[in-house]
């Protein structure tokens, strides 16, 4: 038997809620190929490991094994809510094709934050309206919830498991982003999560295939150029299936779809203060991504190659919209190459954005997403980190390349040491501080090949971390103030980093960076010492405050909690 | 009829809970007596039982409550009014008893109306009661919950300890309702700003409420941005089923459970996934437990220039409206500045004594110094909270400065033999 190559499986297209328009509105299904590999009951593969353990019934339940060959059929509605083999197999199948995203985007593999292989995932894992990645249990967990007869499982909804893969990849790449920093930082986790997940669900051609034919206005294959509006996009399909989406109903989750299209553009959205709590921060990331999507999808249908009729195929609407969105997902997730180590801004992320995706798409006029993507983030509030023009990190100047002698270009994209060595013999170069903890936290070769001319490109990410440990009497050398009713003792970690980016030559291309204060650079300066105060203000310094994000009160929060007041907590 | 000269502030030691005694005495006439809340969670060895506190009350009050005051839904505020205990409260015929207004029955819904999004559904004040309902329900199934997660060894201790405590709080206290809703020739349901009709009842005193804040006056106690926590408490509690009381709830696919041992490749992640799940029970019934405390009476008692006051389990969501929000949040700063007797809020926990109203009290100096704050703190140590995450209640540091700045009256430091304390105060 000839090697197979991938393995088609079949996956929930949204989730329990969103069904086809025909075959007596069964739930919609998508068949994906997943990378061929030697499955053992769980599924397990080497990258997860499914492990259906109930722990509020006490449960286990048999490991599901996956046939080498797919089904030929979608699987009936009975076997979608009734067989936990499925639920397996639906999970496995969404957290593999998630990370055949990133991999593809990235040019590499990318690895977990936590030292195993393989993340664990339950599909079943308790009776709770939650699902969360958890770094320490290297786990997805997905709860359940409901009376028997009227279940919703949450590991059957497609944009909740790619939402929960994304934590984890994310964490993966950069493990920083999860450490209490700014507004920003704590909330980009779930608005980049959201936002991985609705480009997923609109890269597949079932999804869009319904959305297009919400109001039946197609006839003979085709619909009318006045039916395809962002405007109408936006309010008539993307609410229409934000209605249909389980997620809406069932308060256990914030319907991301509808808060992005409902957020109405506003310059000063992300100062009012309910847009200071991460949970609601990070939408507007979301809706300003959504709106640079649809634009760009509504300009692809209107460009000059398209006739100039009054009506318009389907099947190019739909094609076009898979197209846009699997794009804009690739430039995403390319983005967080380009994003410094620790204190992402959302501001950051934009010049990330645009810069990763000017080295190998130098040519954006067939979508327009990168002036798209720069108008609908400024139309939020959010401008590129870089002071540069055009928003993009601005390459170092010819004199401030690296010194390299000593260093083997070699061993340079692979032994830390070596990327340390030239780190160590340009550190005045690259402002480090000397006296500060300094490690190459990571690093990464990678090769992308340019849709352009085919062509392969190579570069070296290496992310190099600085940390101080400090009391708040200390503060001073650093041109930090200690915020009113800080005590002299409080223990403070200061962090700083950057990301190298080297060319073929390892030359470096760009460094990326949010740097140790250090008085000699105002702006550093004011950047550390907002997030001091916005910290002190979060209570991150009070008794017991815990350090890291948790992700499962970030999703807990976003359904029902108010904000809480710190500074008046003794 | 003149004004009160002299009150006396009696609390009771209940162990974890709350029960106060206020006597007004006036010159030549009878005495008022109110009783602010009566229950306990927790018993300590001091403590005497509800029952035999409820008759040291009868005593103490010559037979007589002029007004009850239940700050909020919580079991060590209102359990005393059930049972045995709330008899002997009911047989003292108080002529007015007043709760928050989110007691009022005339908006609770039926408790057993299905989830869904009926077109009459439950809106505004209405939806707050019935999520509230809803979490009691929540509460029950956690309590129902508790032996199986008492015997797991992945569960922490801490956690099991919290959600046992937590569990029980939060539990609905049907007898204690009932009574009190009963009990009273007159109930008043009472927010931000309404006014007592106590002229008759406690001549020269006069009653300010502070909170809780109604819905409209302040978004931040209803925890609502939108239609979803609604959706959370009702499908929580659809959870809560009371046939599966038992604690035994059902197995999702029976015919597809493992029946001999787990596999070995499962072990490792097992017992990891039993601690979430008890992690998130518990996130998810702290929630709950806040969100009673913040409809809790805030009352700021008045006799001439001398104010005391009771803030019930208020915790800083609830207080900021008559703070920082209300349109005379200044002028009520300026009140509250001048208060004698502070009744700590929350048994002493970290987040119910907003510091901005801690620093405002003109009466904080040194012992010994003339006028000196008094407050009275009910509770009891090593219950609640940990130490070391800086959660302990009563919270070390408050406590501390609380010593520091004002006459502490504690109900740890009282013995069986004598379980109450006094503060006097001339009027």
């Amino acid at each position: 038997m000839p090697e197979l190559r991938t393995r088609p499986m079949y996956i929930l297209a949204q989730d329990c809620g969103v069904r086809t328009r025909t075959r007596g509105r069964s739930i919609l299904t998508a068949r994906v190929p997943i990378a061929w590999e030697n499955l053992f009951g769980g599924p397990t593969g080497h990258r997860v490991q499914v492990v259906d353990y109930d722990a509020t019934t006490d449960t286990m339940y048999d490991p599901a094994l996956t046939p080498r060959r797919a089904p030929r059929r979608p699987p009936a509605d009975s076997q979608i809510l009734g067989d936990p083999t499925f639920h397996a197999q639906n999970v496995y199948a969404l957290v593999m094709a998630t990370i055949a995203r990133f991999e593809y985007a990235l040019g590499r593999r990318v690895s977990w934050c936590f030292r195993g292989h393989q993340l664990k995932v339950a599909p079943h894992a308790f009776e709770q309206m939650n699902a969360f990645y958890s770094r320490e249990a290297e786990s997805l967990v997905f709860g359940y919830y409901g009376a028997p007869g009227d279940r919703h499982f949450m590991c059957l909804s497609h944009d909740i498991v790619v939402h929960e893969t994304t934590h984890a990849l994310l964490d993966g790449l950069r493990s920083r982003f999860m450490a209490p920093s700014s507004a920003d930082q704590a909330a980009f986790h779930e608005g980049f999560a959201d936002i991985v997940a609705l480009l997923s669900v609109f890269a597949l051609g079932e999804v869009m295939d319904v959305l297009v034919d919400r109001n039946r206005r197609a006839e003979g294959g085709l619909i009318a150029r006045s039916a395809v509006t962002a405007e109408e996009i936006m309010n008539s399909w993307l609410l229409g299936l934000a209605d249909d989406m389980e997620s809406e109903t069932e308060g256990a989750r914030v319907n991301a779809l509808r808060r992005s299209v409902t957020l109405e553009p506003d310059p000063n959205v992300l100062k009012h203060v309910e847009f200071q709590e991460p949970h609601r921060r990070g939408e507007v990331l979301v809706a300003a991504t959504m709106r640079a999507f649809v634009d760009a999808w509504v300009r692809r249908l209107d460009s000059p190659e398209g006739a100039r009729t009054d009506r318009i195929e389907v099947r190019r609407v739909v094609e076009e919209g898979m197209d846009v969105a699997a794009t804009l997902l690739t430039m995403a997730i390319r983005a967080l190459d380009y994003t410094p180590p620790v204190h992402l801004t959302f501001g950051d992320f934009l010049s990330a954005l645009l810069t990763a995706d000017t080295q190998i798409r130098a040519d954006d006029s067939r979508y327009g997403l990168r002036k798209g993507l720069l108008d609908w983030f400024s139309r939020y509030g959010i401008a590129p980190a870089s002071e540069a023009a055009d928003g993009l990190w601005e390459a170092p100047a010819g004199n401030s390349q690296l010194v390299n002698e000593g260093v083997r270009f070699g061993s340079l994209q692979t032994d830390a040491v070596e990327m340390f060595r030239l780190v160590w013999a340009n550190s005045e170069k690259l402002n480090l501080n000397p006296t500060a903890y300094t490690r190459i936290a990571s690093l990464r070769p990678c090769i992308r090949t340019s849709p352009d001319d085919g062509l392969p490109l190579r570069e070296t990410v290496a992310e190099c971390l600085q940390y101080v440990q400090i009391y708040a009497s200390e503060l001073e050398p650093f041109g930090l103030t200690k915020p009113e009713g800080m005590a002299d003792d409080t223990e403070i970690a200061l962090e700083g980093g950057s990301t190298l980016i080297l060319d073929d030559y390892g030359r470096l291309k760009y460094e990326v960076h949010n740097r140790l204060p250090d008085p000699a650079r105002p702006n550093d300066v004011v950047k550390a010492q907002d997030r001091l105060d916005y910290l002190w203000e979060q209570g991150h310094f009070d008794p017991g405050a815990s350090f890291a994000a948790r992700l499962s009160t970030i999703h807990r929060l976003r359904a029902i909690d108010p904000p809480v007041r710190s500074s008046e907590a003794w | 009829m003149a004004s009160p000269t002299h009150v006396r502030v009696r609390s009771y030691n209940v162990g974890f809970g709350d029960c106060f005694l206020l006597t007004f005495m006036y010159a030549g006439e009878k005495e008022r007596n109110v009783l602010i809340d009566f229950g306990s969670t927790k018993a300590s060895r001091s403590s005497p039982d509800l029952p035999t506190i409820a008759r040291l009350i009868h005593d103490h009050s010559g037979g007589k409550l002029d007004m009850v005051v239940a700050t909020h839904r919580h079991a060590d505020h209102i359990n005393g009014f059930g049972g045995a205990s709330g008899k002997t409260i009911k047989a003292l015929k108080p002529d007015l008893v007043v709760q928050p207004w989110t007691e009022d029955p005339k908006l609770a819904p039926d408790a057993q109306a299905p989830a869904g999004r009926a077109a009459d559904a439950p809106t505004g004040s209405h939806a707050l009661v019935a999520r509230l309902g809803n979490m009691q329900a929540v509460a029950a199934a956690v309590v129902a919950q508790l032996p199986a997660l008492e015997a797991s060894p992945s569960v922490r201790k801490t956690v099991r300890e919290q959600l046992a405590f937590l569990g029980e709080t939060n539990l609905a206290n049907a007898d204690a309702v009932r009574n009190l809703m009963t009990m009273g020739k007159k109930n008043l349901y009472a927010s931000f700003g309404t006014e007592l009709p106590v002229d008759d009842l406690l001549p020269g005193v006069k009653i300010d409420v502070l909170g809780p804040p109604t819905l409209e006056e302040s978004a931040k106690i209803q925890t609502q941005r939108s239609s979803d926590p609604d959706e959370f408490w009702q499908l929580a509690a659809t959870r809560a089923d009371p046939t599966r009381a038992d604690g035994a709830p059902d197995v999702l696919f029976p015919a597809a459970a493992v029946t001999g041992p787990v596999p070995q490749e499962a072990r490792w992640v097992i017992p990891e996934i039993e601690r979430m799940r008890s992690e998130e029970i518990l996130a998810i019934v702290r929630i709950l437990d806040s969100v009673l405390n913040n409809t809790s009476l805030i009352l700021l008692f008045e006799v001439g220039e001398t104010r005391m006051l009771f803030p019930g389990d208020a915790q800083i969501e609830n207080w900021s409206y008559a703070l920082f929000t209300a349109p005379d949040c200044d002028e009520i700063r300026k009140r509250l500045a001048t208060a004698r007797f502070y009744k700590v809020g929350h048994h002493g926990s970290r987040n119910a004594t907003p510091k901005t109203l801690w620093k405002g009290f003109e009466h904080v100096g040194p012992e010994g110094g003339p006028g000196r704050l008094e407050t009275m703190l009910s509770t009891l140590a090593g219950k609640h909270g940990s130490v070391a995450r800086g959660t302990e209640v009563p919270r070390r540091v408050l406590v501390e400065a609380l010593k520091a700045g004002s006459n502490l009256h504690d109900t740890e430091d009282l013995r069986k033999a004598h379980p109450w304390a006094d503060v006097d105060l001339d009027l």
